[in-house]
């Protein structure tokens, strides 16, 4: 036994005592290889997953270092059979090698004859590999890029795509940095997904992907697509292009319902991409409108899966994704990895906090005990209708206002689910409402009002979870979610995370109904934030009113 | 010529007392006399154990033995050493001791018996053709050089060779396909003109001879001639040593403590969802397959280790058939014992447990001949040899330097050396290496200190010289009480050495979960397992308070704050406000509702009318309790509520389950016919926890002192001399009772000679080819008296060919009343 900060778990997790004074060191040493799955104050747990040791092999790490490090900083004995595994499945990404032939093109090279065979003989590569070269080197249909290291990853090894990027249409792209910089960790992100060449960055809500995106535009020196979530997504991205790089709004395209515009850097919605008519998608084209330099996926953790499929067309074209978080709920991790590309970097949460480019935040959740009007009908009601009837007590507006006369003058978003609720908040509190029925030309001139502070207060919908920049927000109240999304959580989180001006805390309120569907979502909710070290308070709603 | 027994009797004391050692089957129960000892060392039951604790070399000196004895008129060390082709000394000496063979190196003989367990072809080789048998073209050359096989092969495959230069084609190849062995081939078809002509030649010719009608055999002088003597083509190699890998005995250990409290923890585990919904026992004893699954998804582990686990509990004497009407496999009184004591105990408990009992775990899941799934704690898993089978395999890797890998192949490899003539299944021997890790015994696959120490008390690695690899064969001495709690004791020392220190701290956490970095303390566990989710395990434990985790606790008994108070004292800091909260919230929540019982309850719409009830005396036998002003509950049915109520001159009326009146009939008794309670289940599983001697299949051991080795040799040493006086004593009384009733008269010595004597006799009279006057009752009870020739002594009847009528016969054991050695010369009447 050492002293080590890590216990490494038979179940391969990893336990790392951050109070341990090698704790840092050990986290810089384990990042690489192992995926955080919780971080809260004491112990954080990482994990390793196949995925997340090709990813360190992908990132040029071996095996001999991973159980190097491991033997270093473990406190106990590192089980055996563990080692052993770490050792074998890092040995099985690269065994295998897309690489460009100059005369036959797309090959699939191996460097162990013995898995080629294997691979071979699986009935899931039949129709994605061509002619037999040699004894180590079979011939791969362009076409089928993509499907076939979805298929190998599949098979348990996954390819080494050494064959190469299309250049792309060039387009003049700089950063227009006479004002800002770009952070340290951010040229960080650009430079490894450069050097990697296609691939995913990790980080975390507030800590300026977009700047990441228009890095790597400036670093490719090519036409663009991006896709994003939404169009209010498109449009603030289009905006942040506008200001942070040299490209006028006559080179920046939107792709969406309601514009088609293709030009040298065009942002395309998902919704738009995966319209289908009568079985066909019919903005298909759009992929092949231009010679794409580089495609930029936002939000991959929300990519749904017909932009996967298109995607495995895309191989020839460099990819990056953008993402706050690796996990997707339908555990499609997998597509992520072998379409887009291992992960190139992440930096977490927590670190960029401590440097300064987050705000810290307080959670608190606000527990409201109903009348026992409501408790009574609360009881008596259909299970479907429940979480909507506790969502909504009316005791929560009292809260509310509590909250936001406690924070007057600060920023505040008051977010919610149910659009009822959220008019009547909007008439309590006299302020204005945000919902997918506002017009994007009306959200945005809220927006603008928000962000000049010609408003204080802002009662928004869902609409407001993904992607929209609000940088002086510091509270929020939420009072209704998506039952117990922790997506939604973070993301809501996520909104009054931008550094603030003057280094203030900000604050996140959850409105629950005690002893109702409501808390136990709301519990789900909150572990994932707990679990990312934001040290949760729970406050009872009779405490609030009389203080 | 002198017989088996006189050689026995010959050998001195010392050589007696080893043989005794050597084979413990001997000497357990005491044999009443020297004879009875022979008798007992040719049975076919100790010769088989005997034989099946030989090594391969030694096996390959019996068979040469078994082989020549009848092509030769001697058989020397010399002989066997030509045949075998290495001089055999040490392999001659362990034969004689352990009386698998007798006589001296220039005359050796098998010990009657040994021949027919060695199988009708020993070395390959046919039987003894008789000179006067063969049709020979060359007639009488052949013949005499026939008959002088014995003194010079080479001689005869001078003839032979010369006689096959007018071989046919295909002779050749016949006489080689056969001259190794096996000596038997099918008659060619007609068809097969060449073939059948070649074989034909063979035959008429005295080269080959018909065994029945389809096929002909290589008889053994031949079968020797063509191998230039050797009955071997080569000695047998020394024992395989398999290189295997070798880890550092830093990582065996850490691993075999892994593995040992895991075990530990599955079994408790069992126990904890046994004791709670113990599983219903099946129509044929065992556990069914959901009730496995169901265990298995329970303790998170796969069916296979379900099973071991289930069986594992069932050999320490946890888990037994409760033998109820409605039988189940419950926890055992000791099961509290148990779990009180601290780890490294009960790990040995389960260690030991494991090592010796005759469970074979891993043909759960199978299939029996009749297609049947085989279940766990299924009686019909026993095999007495799984636990010499564990001890053998244990013994290979044992006899390693520490941190030696074998894998199962190695393993089995070494053991078909070692005990040629019984080779455990591979299965057997992988599963055993398996369940070996699995308890930790095993450590990454090397054998762990822990595993060393379980072994120590036997004799293998123990004080008590044994035959070598004697351990696992059954070979070896019974092992006395002490030595194996010693060994059990040693074991749970071994083990805690390499345990990691128990820690009693936890880090409490906002996100509701609980760290322990490192192995929880008992009671931290204990508290654990109340109040959490366990989430992750390996070196630390990471668990997760749950509102159903704390109500579990809760209907425990124990209250939030002694919950939170027994958290605070383990938590490194505070107790995280969430956490807190989470406690208070479902302690809030906790009896809200309340159940209890009652048999019968009264109501009225104006409670003045209920409030005299309760406390009315001649009430009192009603238990009633008010539960409301307008509720009654009682611990008395409706009809005797309503028959007291009457009584006291109250007008009360039946209400059913909707709340109307009824008017109840008197409730009337009725039983259904031929309703009949079923037979209570055999016992499955012994309710006694298994005890060292009986789990290591011998009887009580014979020495039950600490300093075993030396009592048990000073215990056999005193044996002999017991013997040898009863030996003379029974012979003086047989001579007198000889006397009395006249030698050979009529009347026969029904009754006067010791069975086993008489079988010893017959099984001599057998290997000798000698005759002896049977004397035989018959069905009638009539004694007879026959002069015979035993041919066999087998399964409880004696073959024997009458020699005065010439006939076969065939005599029950039990029937025989006494057997007298003819002496050779006498005449036949």
């Amino acid at each position: 036994m050492t002293d080590g900060p890590l216990i490494v778990q038979s179940d391969k997790t990893l336990l790392l005592e951050v109070g341990h004074e090698r704790a840092d060191a050990c986290r810089r040493e384990i990042a690489p290889f192992a995926e955080l799955e919780r971080a809260p104050e004491h112990v954080h747990t990482y994990r390793l997953t196949p995925l997340g040791l090709w990813n360190a092999r992908a990132a040029g790490h071996d095996a001999e270092q991973v159980v190097s490090v491991l033997l270093e900083y473990s406190r106990y004995s590192v089980p055996h059979a563990l080692l052993v595994d770490v050792a074998e499945t890092m040995s099985r990404y690269g065994r295998l090698q897309l690489v460009s032939d100059p005369v036959h093109g797309l090959v699939l090279h191996a460097l162990d004859r013995a898995v080629l065979e294997e691979v071979l003989r699986s009935r899931r590569t039949a129709g994605l590999v061509g002619e037999r070269l040699d004894e180590t080197d079979v011939v791969v249909h362009p076409s089928e890029r993509g499907h076939l290291k979805q298929v190998l990853l599949k098979l348990g090894w996954p390819a080494e795509d050494l064959a190469g990027y299309v250049d792309g249409e060039a387009h003049a792209i700089a950063l227009d940095n006479a004002t800002w910089a770009l952070r340290p960790y951010q040229q960080q992100a650009i430079d490894s997904f450069y050097f990697g060449g296609s691939g995913v960055v990790v980080l975390p809500c507030g800590a300026g992907k977009t700047l990441v995106g228009a890095g790597a535009m400036a670093r490719s020196q090519t036409t663009t697509l991006i896709l994003v979530t939404n169009t209010v997504s498109a449009r603030q991205w289009r905006d942040e292009l506008l200001k942070r790089t040299s490209l006028t709004e006559d080179e920046i395209g939107e792709y969406s319902g309601s514009r088609k515009e293709v030009r040298p850097v065009t942002i395309a919605t998902y919704q738009v991409m995966t319209t289908k008519r009568k079985g066909v998608y019919t903005h298909l084209e759009l992929l092949d409108a231009r010679d794409w330099g580089l495609v930029i996926y936002d939000e991959v953790h929300l990519l749904p899966a017909p932009i996967f499929r298109m995607t495995a067309d895309l191989q020839a074209r460099r990819r990056l994704g953008l993402t706050a978080t690796l996990v997707r709920e339908d555990g499609r991790e997998d597509e992520v990895f072998s379409l887009i590309g291992p992960k190139r970097f992440d930096a977490p949460w927590r670190d960029i906090e401590a440097q300064g480019y987050i705000a810290p935040a307080a959670c608190v959740e606000v527990r409201l005990t109903l009348p026992e009007r409501e408790r009574m009908a609360y009881a008596t009601a259909e299970p479907e209708d429940r979480y909507r009837l506790a969502s909504c007590a009316t005791g929560k507006n009292r809260i509310v206002e509590e909250l936001v006369a406690k924070h007057e003058g600060d920023p505040t978003l008051i977010i919610g689910q149910y659009l009822d609720q959220l008019a009547d908040l909007a008439e309590h509190l006299a302020c204005d409402v945000i919902t997918g029925a506002t017009t994007v030309p009306e959200r945005q001139r809220l927006f603008e009002e928000f962000r000049t502070g010609k408003i204080t207060k802002l009662v928004v919908s869902k609409v407001a979870n993904f992607s929209i920049d609000l940088p002086e927000a510091s509270v929020a109240i939420q009072v209704s979610g998506s039952f117990g999304s922790r997506q939604e959580e973070a993301q809501r989180l996520g909104r009054i995370l931008r550094p603030k001006a003057d280094g203030r805390t900000a604050h996140f309120y959850t409105v629950v109904a005690r002893d109702t569907v409501d808390q136990e979502f709301a519990a789900h909710r909150q572990r994932f934030l707990a679990e990312q070290g934001y040290a949760y308070t729970i406050i009872d709603a009779e405490d609030l009113v009389t203080d | 010529m002198p017989t088996y027994s006189e050689h026995l009797r010959s050998r001195s004391d010392a050589e007696l007392v080893t043989l005794l050692e050597r084979r413990p089957d001997l000497a357990n129960p005491s044999p009443s006399t020297l004879v009875a000892l022979a008798a007992r060392a040719t049975s076919r039951f100790s010769l088989e154990r005997a034989l099946a604790a030989v090594d391969a070399s030694s096996l390959q000196v019996l068979e040469a033995v078994v082989a020549l004895q009848d092509v030769r008129p001697a058989v020397t060390s010399q002989d066997v050493a030509t045949a075998i082709g290495a001089p055999m000394p040490e392999a001659i000496a362990y034969g004689l001791e352990i009386a698998l063979l007798w006589g001296d190196p220039t005359n050796l003989h098998p010990a009657p018996g040994l021949g027919e367990l060695v199988g009708p072809y020993p070395a390959g080789l046919g039987p003894v053709a008789q000179t006067t048998g063969a049709e020979s073209v060359l007639g009488q050359t052949f013949d005499a050089a026939l008959a002088a096989a014995p003194i010079d092969p080479a001689a005869l495959a001078a003839a032979v060779a010369h006689l096959l230069a007018d071989a046919p084609p295909g002779a050749h190849e016949v006489l080689d396909a056969l001259s190794w062995g096996p000596p038997v081939a099918r008659i060619p078809a007609a068809s097969s003109v060449g073939q059948r002509a070649a074989v034909d030649w063979l035959v008429t010719h005295g080269l080959l001879r018909a065994a029945d009608s389809a096929r002909v055999i290589l008889p053994r002088q031949l079968g020797l001639a063509l191998r230039g003597g050797r009955t071997h083509r080569e000695p047998a190699a020394g024992e395989p040593r398999p290189v295997g890998t070798t880890l550092p005995q830093e990582t065996v250990e850490d691993e075999s403590a892994r593995a040992a409290q895991d075990a530990v923890r599955l079994v408790a585990g069992l126990i904890r969802e046994w004791e709670r919904v113990p599983p219903p026992v099946l129509r044929s004893g065992g556990l069914g397959v959901r009730e496995l699954r169901r265990l298995a998804s329970q303790l998170e582990i796969d069916d296979i280790q379900a099973a071991f686990v289930v069986e594992l509990a069932g050999a320490a004497g946890l888990i037994i058939d409760d033998g109820e009407d409605q039988p189940t496999f419950s926890p055992t009184l000791d099961v509290d014992e148990w779990l009180d004591a601290e780890l490294p105990d009960r790990w040995a408990t389960l260690a030991t447990a494991w090592l010796t009992m005759t469970r074979t775990p891993w043909v759960v899941g199978g299939r029996d001949e009749r297609g049947e799934l085989r279940a766990a704690l299924d009686p019909e898993l026993s095999r007495p040899w799984a636990p010499r089978l564990r001890r053998a395999v244990l013994a290979v890797l044992d006899a390693r330097e520490p941190g030696t890998v074998l894998d199962a192949d190695d393993v089995a490899a070494v053991l078909r050396w070692r005990t040629p003539r019984s080779v455990p299944p591979l299965t057997a021997v992988a599963a055993t290496l398996r369940e070996a890790g699995v308890l930790g015994v095993l450590g990454a696959n090397a054998l762990s200190a822990a595993g060393r120490a379980l072994l120590r008390p036997w004799p293998e690695n123990g004080t008590i010289p044994a035959a070598p690899h004697a351990a696992g064969t059954g070979m070896e001495s019974p092992v006395s009480a002490e030595r194996f709690a010693a060994g059990k004791a040693a074991a749970a020392e071994a083990i805690a050495a390499v345990l990691p220190v128990a820690v009693s701290e936890l880090m409490l956490q906002g996100d509701l979960t609980g760290i322990v970095p490192g192995r929880p303390t008992r009671e931290l566990a204990g508290l654990l397992e109340r109040m959490a989710k366990v989430e992750s395990r390996g070196a630390g434990v990471t668990v997760r308070f749950t509102i159903e985790s704390v109500r579990s606790a809760l209907d425990g008994g124990q209250t939030a704050d002694e919950l939170l108070e027994e958290l605070s004292s383990h938590a490194l800091g505070e107790v995280p406000q969430p956490l807190e909260y989470l406690v208070r919230d479902a302690a809030r929540r906790h009896g809200r509702l309340r159940v209890g019982s009652a048999l019968g309850y009264i109501r009225a719409e104006d409670p003045t009318l209920l409030a005299g009830l309760v406390d009315d005396p001649s009430l009192a036998d009603l238990g009633l309790v008010r539960l409301a002003p307008t509720v009654l509950a009682a611990h008395a049915t409706p009809t005797a509520l309503l028959a007291a109520l009457r009584d006291r001159g109250l007008a009360p009326a039946g209400e059913g389950p909707d709340g109307q009146v009824v008017h109840a009939r008197p409730m009337v008794r009725r039983v259904r016919a031929g309703a009949r309670r079923r037979r209570g289940a055999g016992g499955v599983i012994s309710s006694a926890p298994p005890t060292p001697s009986a789990v290591n299949g011998a009887r009580p051991a014979a020495p039950s002192s600490p300093a075993d080795a030396r009592e048990w040799r000073e215990h056999l040493a005193a044996l002999v001399p017991v013997l040898r006086r009863a030996e003379a004593e029974a012979r003086s009384d047989r001579a007198a009772h000889a006397h009395d009733s006249g030698s050979g008269g009529d009347r026969g010595a029904a009754g006067t000679v010791d069975p086993v004597a008489a079988l010893a006799t017959l099984r001599q009279a057998a290997a000798d080819g000698r005759e002896v006057w049977l004397e035989i009752v018959g069905p009638q009870g009539t004694p007879g008296r026959r002069r015979v020739r035993p041919l066999r002594v087998d399964a409880g009847r004696v073959r024997a060919v009458d020699t005065e009528r010439d006939a076969e016969l065939t005599v029950a054991v039990h029937r025989i009343a006494g057997v007298t050695l003819i002496d050779p010369g006498e005449p036949t009447t």
